[in-house]
């Protein structure tokens, strides 16, 4: 299929940092000369931009073009991709189609965001008619009712879920570019006796919201070729649901959209979960990680745990998992939160992973989840698998 | 026992209704629940949406007035929240399944925390808002 014909041939992030005193663009023109820089294509060779979708960028209903703009870009295909913290992978995905199909040959997909600095959201959902008179905090209350009906059908196991937040945290202080405040070890039992904040859903449980940005480059193979490019990474399975289950009224809230995404990417792919050679799945919420090693078949359903005590996540471990720190560790870029884990998976399988390069590079598996429903999980599910020089 | 908020003390604005969920805001002024009932294929579904999410005619739908009465699928202890209930933690904001396969979200008066738990029977709660409209919330039966 054609977006097995694409190749992402650079990648670029910015320091995560607490609240930025640089603006939004500014930021985004970092990843823009640090694409350059390391790929040797020219400003004017991108002729497609697609960003994530942004807090900052909210309130700009024109938000792709006005970032055009101020970049220069002169581009034939401009968008933003707004499924939430999906909108990232879903946004490379989208490049690939697009240069398969001749719209464009080379795009810069963007995901930047400074939600601390300057959020300028005002969302038109369910949520203040249905949710708000309720007092919800958003996401961490509905991962709050996720936690405990999960307990209620498989027993939640805090040791397990302890290990995934230390094993990150882990990573993240062999990441320079993670945010300083998060890049302190910490140990199981800070993880269990870490402050409540949505029962049973605690504090080191969580993202921080943070900002920064990053960037990948994608051309088709035979352009790379043609510019001598020979380290590539290439998609060769993808998978996206949004809404999953959505004519249904009651839902096991612990069954997710990556049943069906994930069965989808292996299945292009051509691989299996035991093929995966690292993992770098969307964390707003550490259980969210057992969730998706279930519905992507690491395991069954309800025995996550089990498999959580049987493996090892740090970058030399059987099966290393987000080794940059994934967002908890090291802070979540607004929207733009789900290319941290996609631009460290490209990371890797460039060989650049320096003090956590995982040794296996033969493929890399990434996931998104963006958007809260209401007394569901998460609306949109995404599944990519990467190989280098696929 | 462990104390937690009923939250009735807290002043919240009334929600604003849309143009398809007005009639269940309408309906709780007398502290009655309607919930949209596809008369097609025979099933309910909420919070109310512009069309039936089963078959995707909205001439499908019809309000069902309900009992409320219903058991906990889910909940949580909210430690932290945004104003005006900041201040106010802990509460619960408790997930209840009622009889029509339905999820509801509302919180809990009259209940400890070593009561609650998935399963715990619960009735509808109508607290009061400044507009003459009803918030459902959750007791023990």
């Amino acid at each position: 299929m054609g977006m097995q014909d694409t190749a992402i041939v650079g990648f670029a992030e910015t320091k995560i940092v607490e609240q930025s005193d640089r603006d939004v663009w500014e930021l985004g023109a970092e990843i823009l000369e640090d694409l350059l820089n390391s790929t040797g294509f020219e400003k004017q060779e991108i002729d497609g931009l697609i960003l994530s979708s942004s807090m900052t960028g909210a309130g700009n209903c024109f938000w792709s073009q006005t970032t055009a703009d101020h970049l220069a870009l002169e581009v034939d295909f401009c968008q933003t991709v707004d499924i939430g913290g999906c909108s990232p992978t879903g946004a490379l995905a989208r490049a690939a189609i697009a240069i398969d199909a001749g719209l464009c040959t080379t795009v810069l997909c963007l995901f930047a965001d400074t939600q601390k600095a300057e959020s300028n959201q005002r969302p038109r959902s369910f949520q203040q008619e249905w949710q708000v008179p309720q007092g919800l905090l958003g996401p961490p209350t509905s991962f709050g009712f996720i936690s405990s009906r999960y307990d209620h059908q498989f027993g939640l196991d805090l040791r397990a879920l302890g290990k995934l937040a230390v094993a990150q945290r882990d990573s993240a202080v062999l990441n320079d570019l993670a945010c300083e405040k998060l890049r302190k070890p910490i140990t199981v039992d800070d993880y269990i006796n870490s402050r409540l904040i949505a029962d049973p859903v605690r504090l080191l449980d969580s993202v921080m919201v943070c900002d920064g940005a990053s960037g990948l480059l994608i051309t088709s193979k035979k352009n790379a070729a043609r510019k001598g490019l020979t380290k590539i990474v290439t998609p060769i399975g993808y998978g996206e649901r949004t809404t999953y289950r959505a004519s249904e009224s009651m839902v096991d809230v612990t069954d997710t959209g990556h049943r069906v995404a994930g069965a989808k990417a292996f299945k292009q792919a051509g691989l299996s979960p035991k093929d995966i050679a690292s993992i770098h799945p969307y964390d707003d919420f550490i259980i969210a990680i057992m969730l998706q090693f279930e519905m992507l078949g690491f395991c069954k359903q309800g025995e996550g745990a089990a498999f959580i005590r049987e493996h090892e996540f740090n970058h030399l471990g059987d099966l290393p998992l987000n080794t940059g720190g994934g967002q908890i560790s090291a802070g979540q870029c607004g929207l733009a939160g789900g290319g941290t884990n996609l631009v460290e998976a490209v990371r890797q399988l460039f060989g650049e992973g320096d003090k956590r390069q995982v040794k296996n590079t033969k493929n890399a598996l990434v996931t998104g989840i963006g958007g809260i429903p209401y007394a569901r999980n998460w609306n949109s599910s995404v599944v990519m698998i990467l190989t280098p020089n696929g | 026992m462990n104390t937690i908020n009923d939250t009735l003390n807290i002043e919240r604005d009334p929600p604003k209704w849309r143009s398809f969920s007005k009639p269940f805001w309408d309906a709780t002024r007398e502290k009655k629940l309607i919930i949209q009932y596809d008369k097609e294929v025979g099933k309910y579904q909420f919070f109310p949406r512009p069309t039936s999410i089963y078959t995707g005619k909205k001439s499908n739908l019809e309000w069902h007035e309900v009992s409320g009465h219903g058991e906990v699928y889910s909940f949580t202890i909210a430690r932290r929240a945004r104003p005006p209930f900041q201040g106010h933690e802990p509460f619960f904001i408790a997930v209840v399944k009622l009889p029509e396969n339905v999820n509801v979200m509302g919180n809990m008066v009259n209940c400890s925390i070593e009561q609650m738990k998935i399963g715990l029977k619960v009735k509808p709660y109508w607290a009061p808002l400044s507009n003459g409209t009803h918030l459902l919330m959750f007791e023990p039966e």
